[in-house]
């Protein structure tokens, strides 16, 4: 027995003295944590963007999936990790919402959007609204038209009840005064699938999820989020032009680290962003998955990251709890 | 049907360069790998894979992609009938009667045969898949909230013929494991429902766990307190090869549940989870003597795991003629080709025919692959049986771990593992039956969430049930089965207790 | 399975499905207690209290029919635990693992949980159990972390 222990303890000691000696930053790997399972958008802007910033700063980046209700579990593993400079996220818009939610229903915050600092917004994109082309509305005008004529008959679909997807919708619903009638599903994914089968009749989309149903007819495409045209798509108004001033909704991805990261990790984390998104292999990957790359550094993306929470702050706030009879 | 065959042989041209069954190859053997490590099924596979399909290019991507997410189809079945632990939610099943062939000194049987099953479905499937993937797509876009909550209905009914136990108790077990499901965020309200204040709860507890815990952490806590440990098995050659009677006794399953897989593969969302399920109360049913299933009865591996690799193909169809990622595992694979700038869509396949049809064919050289990779490793993990049992069960609690932890880098999956474990065995010590719980798990979600959007789909009203043919007949079919299976409850009268089983108490 | 007599003629004491038939009862309990701060809805808009609700109902009456069927079943008193000591120590051996795991790495715990199970638990050999622990921790991390790339954590000294 007390060989055995012995044993144990030697091999312990033997792994103790392993520990290696500080030195400046990055010296060792660095985990980017990616809220969302592999495949989706947070993954798929995370690893190119890793992989490209690993070469300016000669360490490896290993993304990590931690998914789980919706990014949250992801959000608040990076939020509360150590602030060393070797955990990082990857985070998506939805960032700024899950905090607003929990205040919603009295639970304890997961995490709070002051616990994070950014680094670099990585691309930003306004997502579209597309309908079943059954749908008699040509325009995004007889969109909202036939809505008030028929409140509450439309049908939209949504990755989640105050999901990314589902608020966008609600900016248009409130901000035109109209009623639909939501359908939640699991994702982006089956949210589309149930589009496509005519099921619901309308989604606010992102644009690189529909672009080939738009080409094959199999959609149809009303107006978008953005503050300004799309350059994929000319012909497609915004909701501002359209006199919606409120509405604007991007699905952006950007760079974060817990608050308390030396200064010393931000600055060679920022500079390595900086390099990674003119890296040519970055700009390929990005391009094949239609998402331009929208790059802020981290002054200018905090201020783009204050406006935006703070609109998807008041409009899940107007939204609030659901009303179900008890 | 001619261009059919242009089309196929441009696929075999694509999928017989060297270069391209190299990658179908190391795919497979991959796959097999990770499918047999506890926990670790065909999704965690193709994610753990993705970024590094991210430098080849597209045809190899998906070719090896897809060779890992059979691969792990396969090997999942492995782990299931040697040592009772599920790879994946699909071999859930396969453990029942899996494990007490290998009991029975049948290991070598079960595996050949859930080899040839999964062949035989595999190719059946990669067969309906290019000569109907344009038709079915269209029916399988039809499946909409409500006619999804039509065959999970249809799902629930089949528990009544699922066990040999008592139904009373198959009940309760259902009960139980539909009560787990709904644990986590409510999609319909934004409620936190029993989460204990953990947020990785939120999603809600995971199948794998909860299988892995019930059904491999469990035997280890009842085998490993037995005295002598159990003991070890030399297996003949002869003990290896199933003999003409249990192929004859496979043959109606594996075609039964080749069919039966593949339709619910096709549609879209995560019902394909369901088909082994589904499989195995009806082989179950139509059995001449049902009491020897789950007690290593090979219909019980022969149909599940027909069913459940004849749904992995199924479930390309809506990806591959429609271009929607229908299920997690045919996400990743979009991601895959989307990351080469092939965007998804209806048109993917007319514009990059070479990719479909390369992937068609490179999933019947996949499917053979398989067959010659694991029909002779039968004897090899048979062999595993003869490490003594105590070198053999800290290894697997290992495995579990590991496997259960990197699903999804979560602590939390670990702890529900191992609760379920404990759970699971003061289950087993009073006899419950184990795979209603996980049944019951896996629809519960699904089951709340569409009978809810197919109520906010029309404001209320039941009648939407009725007024859609697929759901109205789904239904009534349900029904039917549900009635039969109760009918000796309601007419045999006074020794209804019997047939319920709770008198039932043999060894 | 476990040396269970069918059939004891001991009349007295509670039997084996009663007592599991309660515990199911006093689980659906539990869970309609739980359910009390969810909207239940109504049967045209069902809240997210809805199914919970309904499921408690259900287990309930299933648990109780089987206390009540459960006359006839074999004594609570026969249900023998001869391996629970071993399937708890085996329980929270593996629980102490799953909280060291993110703190001193996957290697060290795997090691230390073999050589729990192998040294402590069968008695094995000192060397065969050394040799089969660090082989099998290094093994597996090579072939999953390395091989595989899953991200497994590692200990605060690298290892």
């Amino acid at each position: 027995m007390k060989t055995r222990l012995f044993f144990a303890a030697s091999i312990l000691a033997l792994a103790a003295f392993a520990a290696p000696a500080q030195e400046t930053y990055p010296s060792r790997s660095i985990t980017m944590i990616v809220p969302f399972p592999p495949g989706g958008v947070a993954d798929l802007t995370g690893r190119p963007i890793a992989a490209a910033m690993e070469k300016v700063l000669k360490q490896p980046i290993a993304p990590v999936n931690r998914s789980g209700a919706g990014g949250k579990v992801g959000y608040a593993a990076a939020a509360n990790s150590k602030p060393d400079g070797y955990t990082i996220l990857i985070a998506l818009s939805s960032v700024s919402i899950f905090p607003e939610v929990d205040a919603i229903f009295n639970l304890k915050p997961a995490y709070t959007l002051d616990q994070l600092v950014p680094i670099a917004l990585v691309s930003a994109d306004p997502t579209i609204l597309v309908v079943h082309p059954s749908l008699p509305a040509k325009t995004a005008k007889d969109f909202i038209a036939l809505a008030k004529k028929q409140p509450n008959e439309i049908a939209f679909s949504s990755s989640g009840l105050y999901g990314t997807l589902h608020i966008a919708m609600e900016m248009v619903v409130q901000s035109a005064g109209v009623k639909l009638r939501h359908v939640p599903f699991a994702g982006g994914g089956p949210a589309i699938t149930a589009l496509l089968g005519g099921h619901v009749m309308a989604l606010s989309s992102g644009p690189a999820a529909a672009v080939g149903h738009l080409r094959s007819g199999k959609l149809r495409a009303l107006a978008s989020w953005g503050d300004k045209r799309l350059a994929a798509m000319p012909d497609l108004p915004t909701w501002k032009e359209l006199g919606y001033k409120n509405v604007e909704f991007y699905i952006w991805a950007g760079l974060l680290a817990p608050k308390g990261t030396p200064d010393e990790a931000i600055k060679a984390l920022r500079n390595a962003a900086r390099t990674a998104v003119g890296d040519a292999e970055f700009k390929r990957v990005m391009t094949k998955l239609e998402t331009p790359v929208n790059y802020l550094d981290a002054p200018e993306f905090q201020k783009f990251w204050d406006r935006d929470a703070e609109r998807l702050v008041r409009t899940v706030k107007r939204v609030g709890k659901v009303v179900t009879a008890k | 049907m001619v261009e059919t065959f242009d089309n196929l042989m441009l696929g075999f041209s694509i999928a017989l360069q060297p270069q391209i069954l190299v990658y179908a190859f190391a795919g497979c053997i991959i796959g097999t790998l990770v499918g047999m490590m506890p926990g670790l099924g065909p999704l965690a596979g193709i994610s753990i894979l993705l970024p590094a399909t991210f430098g080849l290019n597209p045809i190899i991507a998906i070719v090896l992609l897809a060779g890992v997410y059979y691969g792990a189809m396969y090997g999942g079945s492995t782990t299931s009938i040697l040592m009772r632990i599920p790879g994946e939610a699909a071999s859930v099943m396969t453990c029942v009667d899996g494990y007490e062939m290998t009991k029975n000194g049948r290991a070598g049987p079960a595996l050949a045969i859930a080899a040839i099953g999964s062949f035989i479905a595999g190719t059946f499937g990669v067969i309906g898949l290019m000569l109907l993937a344009p038709t079915l797509a269209g029916w399988a876009l039809r499946f909409g909230p409500p006619e999804y909550t039509a065959l999970l209905m249809m799902g629930l009914f089949i528990l009544a013929y699922m066990s040999g136990g008592s139904m009373l108790k198959t009940l309760a077990m259902a009960g139980f494991g539909l009560a787990l499901g709904m644990i986590g965020i409510d999609a319909m309200s934004g409620y936190t429902r029993f989460s204990m204040g953990i947020v990785e709860l939120g999603d809600g507890v995971g199948i794998v766990p909860v299988a892995v815990g019930l059904f491999g952490i469990s035997e280890i806590l009842i085998t490993a307190g037995q005295a002598a440990g159990e003991k070890v098995q030399k297996p003949k050659l002869r003990d290896l090869i199933p003999s003409r009677e249990e192929f004859r006794l496979s043959a109606g399953p594996i075609g039964r549940g080749s069919l039966l897989g593949f339709l619910i593969g096709i549609i879209p969302g995560s019902a394909h989870i369901i088909s082994s399920f589904v499989s195995y109360g009806i082989e179950r049913r139509l059995a001449r003597d049902p009491e020897r299933f789950g007690k290593g009865a090979i219909e019980g591996v022969a149909g599940p795991e027909s069913a459940n690799n004849a749904a992995a193909s199924g479930a390309f169809v809506p990806m591959m003629a429609l271009g929607v990622p229908t299920s997690p595992v045919t996400a990743v694979m979009i991601a895959a080709i989307m990351v080469h700038g092939i965007s998804p869509g209806p048109l993917l396949m007319s514009q990059q025919p070479e990719l479909f049809w390369g992937f068609v064919a490179s999933m019947y050289v996949g499917n053979v692959v398989l067959l010659i990779l694991n029909l002779p490793m039968v004897g090899l993990f048979v062999n595993l049986l003869r490490i003594p049992y105590s070198y053999l069960y800290p290894g697997i609690l290992c495995f579990c771990i590991l496997g259960t932890y990197s699903v999804a880098n979560s602590l939390i999956d670990v702890w529900i593992m191992l609760i379920m474990g404990g759970v699971g065995y003061v289950l087993r010590k009073f006899r419950y039956d184990l795979a209603p719980v996980a049944l019951g798990l896996v629809l519960a979600p699904m089951l709340e969430l569409s009978l809810r959007q197919s109520l906010a789909m029309s404001a209320g009203d039941y009648g939407i049930f009725l007024e859609r043919p697929i759901a109205t007949t789904m239904l009534v079919l349900g029904l039917v089965l549900f009635l039969l299976a109760i009918r000796p409850l309601i007419f045999k009268g006074k020794d209804w207790r019997s047939t319920v089983g709770l008198e039932e108490q043999q060894n | 399975m476990t040396a269970q007599t069918p059939q004891t003629p001991d009349k007295r004491g509670l039997k084996s499905d009663q007592f599991s038939g309660l515990l199911l009862v006093v689980l659906a309990l539990y869970i309609g207690w739980a359910n009390r701060e969810y909207p239940i809805g109504s049967l045209q808009e069902p809240g997210p209290g809805y199914m919970p609700l309904l499921l408690a109902i259900f287990l309930g009456s299933m648990g109780l029919l089987i206390a009540f069927w459960g006359g006839h079943s074999a004594p609570l008193r026969a249900v023998r635990w001869p391996e629970a000591m071993r399937a708890v120590v085996i329980l929270i051996a593996c629980g102490v693992a799953a909280f060291a795991l993110e703190r001193i790495g996957y290697r060290l715990t795997v090691i230390a949980l073999m050589i729990f199970f192998l040294g402590v638990m069968e008695r094995r050999r000192p060397l065969p159990v050394a040799l089969v622990a660090v082989g099998f921790g290094f093994i597996s991390f090579y072939v999953v972390a390395d091989l595989l790339h899953v991200p497994l954590p590692r200990s605060p000294w690298g290892l």
